[in-house]
């Protein structure tokens, strides 16, 4: 993670420099007397720089300006548009355009005069997601290749108010990491029982951890999940993270927890109903929606949030052998339900029934949300842009709908209704795992709604949301972590005792 | 069409349908059967009676005093368990007038069929011609009759014409069907390839380009009464209307392709609101332009990579042919924003196969530019049962459309695309600042079996949505 550090806005005398600029930034304001400072040392090389390449400051727009003189080896200029319109999210994402800019500089500054101490911190948090980078299986690249930059000073007036607010931004972006790292490792890596381990390594934050085998998972009658993970040589997990953190203080009952439960398929192959050879590589980030979780609980964890929180994930492999889960087997759930297997692809949902039955039961929590890389329904629904998201709770749903946009993690409401429920009919047990191409992702959340007991509940499908195959501002192509921002906001705006 | 008869007696029915709440005592011919069948009302339920004075039949209400769609329901049941029945009669005695014609309209609606190209006796073939609606108090039902018979004549009006194959639909002929409108009052023009030509439609152009059957734009008016005819600008309607969708030079794949006559269901929802609007006199102006097209394979069909001038003047590279749906809505869209600077427009179509894989086949989506716009689109069709369901354009959605030769492409190259989304963004384009609902009913237009509540076949789908989105937000 890039080293953060919050310093006196005072323009350096070496090194490298982003200036985060105001558009059309009046005479006498902050930001004009930072350009004014930076020409004065330059003899007004970076006026001239700006002007010439026609640098606005709209929101977004960068240039680099290389050796402009006093010392400095780069000036990258980040428009921030009008400072009266700028959120925290436009400010994250001018941290991760300056990031991204100042990539070949081991360490540089980043002025952010004129905001807060708090946008301060959001600037660096943009930075700092938008370096990350996973590195662990490159042997050969040569190291002028790699990127450099590790330290990075922020400049800010309000430096102590920006160390305060950066002590929790420091621990999201550690939660994304964890959960970025999750996602990247290979399937042959990263299988059911080296998932679990990692998620015992939490234990160090402060969570309690109790990992399940298949010999608990068998006893307790997960055969949703068992008959998914049969196929595999490797063994199923289910992890189960608790974070404590909302105290029993004099006269505070104890609070329901809220809890989060993660598809984790470390790979799916779609099992006997196996998925055409192109592009199955990606289906090692079926465990998106367990990586958001064993994130967001590292999150809460990391910067003590005065919650109780419970993580659950249920980790499996789907894969085609002599041993593995045929089309038409019948299986019974925890929940006494019966599945009639259509399709073995349509397999994160059995893992999530046999998890949320136990979550609900075990823990009588607040509410349940779920997060899953579940159908390619959804990316035809909507796309890379939102995630999709199903719920029998209104005042929940807004919730979840206003910390999306707050953290630009955002989500869509899809129906759920009877008419759809029918389309999981079986003529030989309770329901059958998919109910046709038609509403796809919505039969889907139905099936997942059959198990939840009636408890308030949210369904996210995050299948295009959790890798991208572009770098955006704040967030490098590959696992987004998608889901750790926006429930750790979540718990943050509305959960926190 | 099936006929409708408001009376005080039914002397031709030859069964009387009674809606009972659940516990409800039934009538006394019917007590043995009710004790012998264990019926308790609830909704769904229906029993039929062997009466020595006629023949009844009971249908279940449920417990809550059963809304618009319940009294629709029951209505549709009454008349799937009746169909080989000539005429029969539905007990109004005890209801008000909204129960009432929401009870009739869900009847008629179910009772509707397309028999016009069968030529031989089918001995089990539905006979339901005409209903009796049994009231005390004809006149006031009469005139409340007059309001929602307006939306079955429309949505009958609609399905007629999406029943009929491509072969016997052709943009003409579509265009000669809206001749029936003139009858009620609403003004039709039609432009012509040339006018097309002149006019610079060119993306609606492109699309009827390798059809030996020209495409056509078809206008529809309605002047409204009172103040609003003289002050208020119409609303809208823009509806796709290809009579045969083939795909084009991007043919489709042979299975299932004949259902494709019904890819004109947009154009004839929006007829058919027109033919609604004016048979119940509505204050409100309001007109309809249908994009009439045949998208064939032919020597002179569009191709992919073909670059396309619209109306608006925007230039669109196209990628598939088979998305031509947003390319003829382009240019009616732009047509009617330009023409009439309506107050609101609200185009209909079957569009994407993306919808369907979004929404199945119970909500169409809902896309729009007008937040206000779009919750009164989804009151009007939760109102009358053809439930849509919100949908969003994002900015990465309206970005993916950015085109390397033209202003913009019309759709995404390969599979796993939010095709829905992306039209919606492409469509945006062509309204300027005018509040704007998009529908894509595509999965909505057409009922694969029939069952208790859905007659087999085209549904009218849109239809009573608009009439009820005009009543309910244009006409105050």
């Amino acid at each position: 993670m890039l080293d953060i550090a919050f310093a006196k806005p005072v323009l350096p005398k070496s090194g490298a420099l982003a200036l985060l600029l105001e558009q059309d930034a009046a005479a006498g304001s902050p930001t004009a007397a930072l350009l004014e400072a930076a020409d004065a040392a330059t003899d007004g090389a970076v006026s001239r720089a700006l002007a010439t390449a026609e640098f606005k400051g709209r929101r977004g727009q960068t240039t680099t300006i290389l050796a402009p003189g006093a010392g400095l080896s780069r000036v990258v200029a980040v428009g921030l548009g009008k400072l009266a319109e700028l959120s925290d999210r436009h400010a994250e994402d001018a941290g991760g355009h300056a990031a991204a800019a100042l990539a070949r500089e081991p360490a540089a500054a980043v002025a952010t005069v004129g905001l807060t101490g708090a946008q301060a911190a959001s600037v660096a948090l943009g930075a700092a997601l938008r370096g990350y980078r996973f590195d662990r299986y490159r042997t050969t690249e040569k190291p002028e290749d790699k990127p450099k930059l590790a330290k990075l000073a922020v400049l800010t007036a309000e430096a102590a108010k920006a160390r305060d607010a950066w002590t929790a931004g420091r621990a999201v972006a550690e939660g994304v990491f964890l959960s970025r790292d999750l996602v990247s490792e290979p399937p042959n890596v990263l299988t059911p029982a080296e998932m679990a381990e990692r998620c015992r390594k939490l234990e160090s934050l402060g969570l309690k951890v109790e990992v399940f085998g298949p010999k608990e998972m068998t006893k307790l009658g997960f055969g949703a999940l068992m008959g998914v993970a049969m196929g595999s040589a490797c063994e199923p997990r289910m992890v189960v993270m608790h974070w404590n953190g909302a105290g029993t203080g004099k006269g505070r009952k104890a609070a329901k927890p809220l809890a989060f439960v993660g598809k984790g398929v470390t790979f799916d192959t779609g099992g006997i109903s196996i998925k055409p050879a192109g592009g199955m590589e990606d289906m090692k980030w079926d465990m998106a929606g367990a990586g958001a979780v064993v994130g967001l609980m590292a999150t809460l964890a990391g910067r003590k949030a005065k919650v109780d929180a419970i993580g659950i994930v249920g980790l499996v492999e789907n894969m085609p052998s002599g041993t593995a889960q045929r089309p038409g087997d019948v299986v019974k759930t925890y929940s006494g339900q019966t599945v009639e297997v259509i399709n073995t692809d349509a397999e994160g949902r059995l893992v999530l029934a046999d998890v949320l039955w136990y979550c609900q039961q075990k823990f009588d929590p607040r509410f349940m949300i779920d997060l899953a890389t579940l159908t390619g329904a959804i990316i035809i629904s909507l796309g890379h842009e939102y995630a999709g998201f199903f719920s029998n709770d209104d005042t929940l749903s807004e919730q979840l709908r206003a910390a999306g946009e707050a953290t630009g993690e955002q989500v869509w409401r899809m129906p759920l209704g009877e008419a759809y429920d029918k389309q999981i009919k079986s003529d030989i047990a309770d329901m059958k795992n998919v109910g046709g191409r038609p509403g796809g992702a919505i039969t889907a959340a139905q099936f997942i709604q059959r198990f939840v007991n009636g408890k308030p509940w949210v369904h996210l499908d995050i299948a295009g949301t959790a890798w991208s195959s572009k770098d955006s501002a704040v967030t490098p192509k590959g696992a987004t972590a998608f889901g750790v921002r926006l429930l750790d906001r979540l718990v943050a705006t509305h959960f926190e005792s | 069409m099936i006929r409708l008869h408001i009376a005080a007696s039914a002397p031709e029915a030859l069964a009387t349908v009674v809606p009972l709440r659940a516990g409800a005592p039934p009538p006394a011919p019917a007590a043995a059967a009710v004790a012998a069948t264990g019926f308790a009302g609830h909704a769904g339920e229906t029993c039929e009676v062997f009466a020595p004075a006629g023949r009844l039949l009971l249908v279940g209400l449920g417990d809550d005093v059963a809304g618009e769609a319940g009294w629709h329901a029951a209505g549709a049941r009454a008349a799937a368990a009746l169909l080989a029945l000539p005429r029969i009669a539905l007990d109004a005695t005890a209801l008000v007038p909204d129960q009432a014609t929401a009870f009739a309209a869900g009847a008629c609606m179910r009772a509707w069929r397309f028999t016009r190209l069968k030529t031989l006796a089918e001995p089990d073939a539905p006979r339901l011609a005409a209903i009796d609606l049994l009231t005390r108090t004809p006149e006031a039902l009469a005139a409340a009759w007059g309001r929602a018979g307006a939306g079955v004549a429309g949505a009958s009006f609609a399905r007629d014409l999406v029943a009929e194959p491509g072969n016997l639909l052709t943009p003409a002929d579509f265009a000669e069907r809206l001749a029936l409108l003139t009858r009620h009052g609403v003004g039709v023009a039609v432009l012509d390839r040339a006018e097309l030509a002149r006019q610079g439609l060119g993306a609606l152009l492109a699309v009827g380009a390798g059809s030996a059957h020209p495409p056509l734009l078809a206008v529809l008016r309605w002047k409204g009464r009172g103040t609003l005819a003289r002050t208020a600008a119409p609303v809208a309607f823009v509806g796709k209307g290809i009579t045969f969708d083939t795909g084009g030079l991007c043919i489709k794949p042979a299975a299932g392709m004949e259902e494709m006559r019904a890819d004109m269901a947009g154009a004839a929802a929006c007829a058919g609101a027109m033919l609604a609007l004016a048979q119940r006199d509505s204050p409100c102006p309001a007109i309809a332009v249908l994009a009439l097209a045949e998208n064939a394979t032919g020597a002179a069909s569009y191709r992919p990579g073909d670059v396309l001038r619209s109306l608006s003047g925007r230039t669109i590279e196209v990628v598939d042919t088979d998305a031509e749906g947003r390319l003829v809505l382009a240019d009616a869209l732009a047509w009617a924003v330009r023409r009439y600077r309506p107050r609101a427009v609200i185009d209909l179509a079957t569009l994407t196969g993306s919808i369907v894989t979004a929404l199945g086949h119970h909500r169409a989506g809902l896309f729009d530019s007008d937040p206000a716009l779009a919750e009164a689109v989804a009151a009007a069709g939760e109102a009358v049962g053809e439930p849509v369901w919100r949908m969003p354009i994002g900015p990465g959605h309206r970005a993916d459309l950015d085109s390397d030769i033209a202003d913009l492409r019309h759709c995404l190259p390969g599979r796993m695309q939010p095709d829905a989304c992306h039209a919606a963004a492409f469509l945006r384009e062509f309204v300027d600042d005018t509040p704007w609902a998009h529908l894509d009913i595509a999965g909505m237009e057409q009922q694969a079996e029939a069952s208790d509540l859905h007659a087999v076949g085209p549904t009218g789908f849109g239809v009573r949505l608009l009439d009820r989105l005009v009543a309910m937000r244009f006409e105050g």
